[in-house]
């Protein structure tokens, strides 16, 4: 599903790689943790399977398709096969729950009869039902997070993409944003995390992938954070 | 859906931008003014130079007893014999298609009838005050000058005057009119240019989290710039409106006078103002189109 073939990613003026000769593969279906202290390439690698950024050396394959030769214009095409939430969940604030999910399919032009069947189904996936019509600043960071799961899963994408999503969470509002993400990987979608949260990796034991300054120095099938932390 | 999407975004962009919208609006609505204007310019001396070139003669008028003029020196007046002789002459020349007598008493006539509404003028001047002479009437427009150049030598003629030297002096000021409200246009498009350059860059930055959003999810390049664009198009389009009210005020309190006082029966159509008014529009939307593309490409990292 995301292949990466000795990958090296230098951002300008920048001496050292923000990754460095990196090789991974990442199955269907599969739950990946990537861990590593913050400026270890954990970032850079999630941009890159986005083509947010290009890789100055390397294959990077996304679904089957080699990112390299995918032209500009079919890039968002890649981008409704991948979900994203990030640490910051980036709603938008004068939409309700409702509106801020629907708005990820408007956008791509789903028609309106299917946006009305869908997105109430992923509200309450994500455990959010009776609250669609809040705004974002009358939920909690947790609830907000769920809202910005059930965006980046309403598209039924292959991928989903999760920068530090628990980092603004408590641990144990975490706990239930967990449960969310293992709920949508069950349905056969690939998941990658991001995070510094040890306590989650090591309750979860699903493959761990560690990167230090822009090498992999770990990968690991249920595995935990680290010894060092 | 899509269209319903669309319109509600620029709806948005547009009121969050109301002053600078208003700037941009104002802005094309008298840049394309004047550019209708000097188009309108052009194809008004294009009729008048239409309807002047067939009336326009050469005025040889003769010398009148005790004439002060140097080429009239000692002239007892023109007798009938003589101004017949002259007649015939200048018939013969080869260039001449029609010569026409006027005496004093039609000269007269056709005085009063320009200054007729000048009591004090047409009280000061009599019959006899008015010149005697021939109009010319030449087969080539080119062969004036020669025309001009023989009469001036023949004795018992006073003066030649060329009316189409007249004619030019009204032509070049429409001319100038026509290219400083043309430079105006171009001072003003860059103006336009660079407002909407300002606006959409505004609107980009205050979507920031939309369009952010908008390219996560994997809206196209078009969806995404879309609603800025025609932010751009329906400000071009209001000031095209306004210039098009401002084009039509022109014709009818600028245009139509002039003309039905120089050269009646030339005033433009409403045909050929709605074809500049229609040139303009195009002409703006079109500006603003490509505005809004280029700052785009540079604000909106797709």
């Amino acid at each position: 599903m995301i292949h990466f073939d000795n990958v090296t990613k230098v951002y300008a003026n920048q001496n050292r790689p923000a990754l460095d000769h990196v090789s991974v593969d990442v199955d269907k279906g599969e739950f990946v943790f990537l861990v590593g202290p913050s400026g270890s390439g954990k970032s850079t690698f999630l941009r890159l399977i986005l083509k947010e950024e290009r890789p100055n050396s390397g294959a990077i394959h996304v679904a089957g398709k080699d990112l390299a030769r995918l032209s500009n214009f079919k890039v968002p095409h890649l981008r409704r096969r991948i979900g994203c939430v990030f640490q910051d969940f980036r709603l938008l604030p004068n939409k309700n729950v409702y509106e801020n999910v629907a708005f990820a399919l408007e956008v791509i032009g789903k028609p309106r009869r299917f946006i009305r069947k869908v997105v109430p189904e992923v509200v309450e996936l994500v455990g959010l039902e009776g609250k669609a019509h809040r705004m974002p600043d009358e939920l909690s960071g947790g609830e907000q997070q769920r809202v910005a799961m059930a965006r980046a899963f309403v598209n039924r994408p292959m991928i989903l993409l999760a920068d530090e999503p628990t980092g603004n969470i408590d641990p144990a509002t975490s706990i239930g944003i967990m449960k969310v993400l293992d709920r949508i990987n069950r349905t056969g979608t690939t998941v990658v995390m991001a995070t510094h949260d040890a306590a989650i990796v090591d309750s979860m034991r699903k493959r761990v992938v560690e990167l230090e300054d822009g090498k992999i120095v770990r990968d690991q099938s249920r595995g935990v954070y680290g010894q060092a932390y | 859906m899509r269209a319903n999407f669309i319109f509600s975004e620029v709806w948005i962009g547009l009121r969050r931008n109301l002053t600078m919208t208003i700037a941009v609006i104002v802005t094309v609505a008298i840049g394309m003014a004047l550019l209708g204007i000097g188009l309108m310019v052009n194809s008004q001396v294009a009729k008048m130079r239409g309807f002047w070139s067939d009336k326009v003669e050469v005025s040889a008028f003769l010398c009148k007893k005790n004439d002060p003029l140097p080429s009239c020196k000692g002239s007892k007046g023109v007798t009938e014999q003589a101004r017949a002789d002259l007649q015939a002459r200048i018939q013969g020349m080869a260039q001449v298609e029609s010569v026409e007598f006027e005496n004093s008493a039609k000269a007269y006539e056709n005085f009063k009838s320009t200054y007729g509404e000048n009591d004090v003028l047409v009280k000061a001047i009599q019959v006899e005050d008015m010149p005697e002479s021939f109009r010319v009437k030449v087969k080539n427009p080119e062969e004036y000058g020669t025309v001009i150049d023989e009469l001036k030598n023949v004795a018992g003629i006073s003066m030649v005057v060329d009316e189409r030297e007249l004619l030019d002096g009204f032509f070049d000021l429409m001319e100038k009119i026509r290219g400083f409200a043309l430079m105006i246009a171009g001072f003003l498009v860059l103006a336009v240019i660079l407002l909407i350059g300002n606006t959409v860059r505004l609107s980009a930055y205050n979507r920031r989290r939309e369009t952010g959003i908008m390219r996560l999810v994997g809206a196209s390049n078009l969806y995404i710039q879309l609603p800025f664009v025609m932010e751009g198009v329906i400000a071009g389009l209001l000031g095209g409106v306004v210039s098009a009210v401002l084009l039509i005020v022109t014709k009818v309190f600028l245009f139509d006078s002039v003309s039905i006082n120089l050269a009646a029966g030339t005033q433009l159509t409403w045909n050929d103002v709605a074809q500049v008014i229609l040139g303009t529009m195009v002409i703006g939307v079109i500006i603003c189109i490509l505005a809004s593309f280029v700052t785009l490409r540079r604000y909106l990292r797709v």
